[in-house]
């Protein structure tokens, strides 16, 4: 597989959120403004490639036996970076993040690129593998949080993009909106793949 | 076997042991920063309310230029804000400062407001180590609400001072004046 | 607050699922039938609690009277993952059936961010002892009735004449969304 092929098989065919679906609270849960799903998508993407980058180059390092151990201590270590960089130098997101930035430790998406990829692979494809999966994660974040800040307050990272007039869906920022968008955004994925393999064949 | 065991738990030994001791650096040299925005976030409405009635939220000043310069004139500045309602008004600016008279106790930390019309709006104590029960009155709003409402022309000279405490509240009005000389050179 | 209130306000009103999205892959992974996901329920009420009375001891024994509470993730997740382990074994040896109604969930709670996330939310809102210890079984109380209820709405949802686009997780997200919709009612509930 070159380069290229790993960062796009995270990016777009295995997307973490749509396709692979895991790691689905933190989005769920936080995606209620775009500036809050971009500063998740970079965390997570941070912690992801930063252990990918340890665990591979440590990978022959670390026994078999006890290497499900050795990688939860360096995602969590990586989590505690993310979450005390976070809380001095961007202390709004900080907050606004709040108890999902340490629950970046369990989320199902970092520990599965560990043991499937990075303790098989070496250090530079590794990196992009992180990268790739960070930035389909982020592209996911991007995706559902400008549905939910637009639809749900008429804004996009603040600025009103829909005009006064326009009655906010409050439905869309509360929980149940977070569930059927990110459905239908789902759905809208499956739909599209299902399109693209059939002009294939 | 049991050599097998050691050698597992050794490596698991390690990396715990680096991953801490990163994390202690890291930690250390992030707490003052997070001490700091956890002081600002624990901000409660009756600290908002004494300094600047009205006020929702301090925002950092407009001009970091200015902050600066008067950072590097005056060594007991902390920070200068601006006070907003919940409709984004200005409603002032709030001086962050430490006092320029020791109390019994080291310095204390000051948010002293300042009214548009050139009034001092409300003082509040952010950090403190007077004595508990006597110096610590400082803190209390019977003894800060007195300086709502003076006059900011020139330092304050009258006040009551918490009797038993003259040393706490010379340094506590050492803290208000330094704002009001900040305010006069600067603000005005 | 009262205890009673705080029960019914993590058990219902913040349900971990529907108004926190805590534990949402096990939510929608394992609630495919109703007796399975009783199982895992059960499973997920006896470890958030358990783990949550450790944590909790460990957190003001440990963590606060060292200045160690940067190290609070790290230790958590190893606390909850050797917890998991130990529950495990211990279920095995002593009641092998029991084990064998929970056993296959069990592995599964370990990555399960309710766990971790409730033992965090303790400090994080600041409860003391007694109030998180009913803050975790409301809180996990609450996963179970959820996945429970939804496993139940699931198996006539599988049957449904669906879009083939929407099958699978997309109409379990939104099925999930109209249950949340009931949920959000109870938000208006005086306590």
């Amino acid at each position: 597989m070159n380069k290229l092929d790993i960062f796009k098989n995270g990016f777009i065919n295995e997307n973490p959120i749509l396709v692979q679906q895991v790691g689905m609270c933190a989005t769920l849960a936080i995606t209620t403004s775009l500036v809050n799903g971009i500063g998740m998508g970079v965390a997570v993407t941070a912690v992801l490639t930063g252990s990918n980058i340890v665990i591979s180059a440590l990978r022959k390092f670390i026994p078999d036996e006890v290497r499900i151990p050795a990688f939860v201590i360096i995602i969590a270590a990586f989590t505690t970076i993310i979450d005390l960089v976070m809380h001095a130098y961007t202390f709004e997101l900080y907050q606004a993040l709040g108890v999902f930035i340490p629950l970046i430790v369990v989320n199902c998406i970092i520990l599965a690129r560990a043991e499937a990829f990075a303790s098989k692979n070496g250090v530079l494809d590794s990196t992009i593998d992180g990268l790739g999966m960070g930035a389909g994660y982020l592209l996911a974040m991007i995706l559902l949080s400008s549905i939910r800040e637009i639809l749900g307050n008429g804004t996009i990272l603040g600025f009103r993009i829909l005009p006064e007039a326009y009655e906010p869906m409050m439905m869309s920022v509360q929980p149940p909106g977070a569930f059927i968008l990110l459905g239908l955004l789902i759905g809208l994925v499956n739909c599209l793949s299902k399109k693209k393999k059939a002009k294939k064949a | 076997m049991k050599n097998s065991y050691v050698k597992l738990g050794g490596v698991l030994f390690i990396i715990a042991a680096i991953a801490a001791g990163i994390l202690a650096w890291l930690n250390d040299s992030t707490k003052d920063l997070i001490a700091k925005n956890d002081a600002m976030a624990s901000m409660d409405p009756q600290v908002l309310e004494a300094v600047m009635p009205g006020s929702v939220m301090f925002n950092e000043y407009e001009d970091p230029a200015l902050v600066k310069s008067i950072k590097s004139e005056n060594e007991k500045f902390v920070n200068l804000l601006t006070a907003v309602d919940a409709s984004d008004n200005e409603l002032g600016y709030v001086v962050r400062t430490w006092s320029t008279v020791a109390g019994y106790d080291g310095d204390m930390e000051l948010f002293i407001g300042f009214s548009p019309e050139g009034k001092v709006t409300g003082v509040s104590v952010i950090t403190s180590s007077e004595t508990e029960g006597l110096g610590s009155r400082t803190t209390e709003p019977e003894f800060t609400s007195q300086f709502a409402g003076k006059d900011a022309s020139a330092e304050i000279v009258d006040f009551e001072a918490v009797s038993g405490a003259t040393k706490s509240s010379n340094s506590f009005l050492s803290a208000v004046n330094n704002a009001i000389n900040i305010y006069n050179q600067y603000l005005k | 607050m009262n205890l009673f209130s705080l029960f019914i306000t993590s058990f219902i009103v913040n349900n971990i699922i529907f108004s926190q999205f805590l534990g949402t892959c096990p939510f929608l992974g394992v609630s495919k039938k109703i007796d399975t996901a009783a199982g895992m329920g059960i499973a997920v009420i006896f470890v958030i609690t358990l783990s949550s009375i450790i944590t909790y001891i460990v957190q003001k024994a440990i963590l606060v009277r060292f200045g160690l509470e940067y190290l609070q993730t790290i230790v958590f997740i190893l606390i909850i993952a050797a917890l998991v382990q130990f529950v495990e074994m211990f279920l095995k040896k002593s009641s092998p059936g029991l084990y064998r109604a929970l056993g296959i969930y069990l592995p599964l709670i370990t990555t399960n961010c309710a766990v971790l996330g409730v033992a965090i939310n303790n400090f994080k809102i600041g409860y003391e002892f007694i109030e998180s210890i009913v803050y975790a079984v409301g809180t996990s109380a609450g996963f179970m009735l959820a996945i429970v209820l939804f496993a139940g709405v699931r198996d006539k949802v599988d049957n449904a004449d669906l879009p083939e686009s929407l099958k699978g997780s997309a109409i379990s997200l939104i099925t999930a969304g109209l249950m949340s919709v009931a949920f959000l009612g109870f938000s208006g509930l005086q306590l």
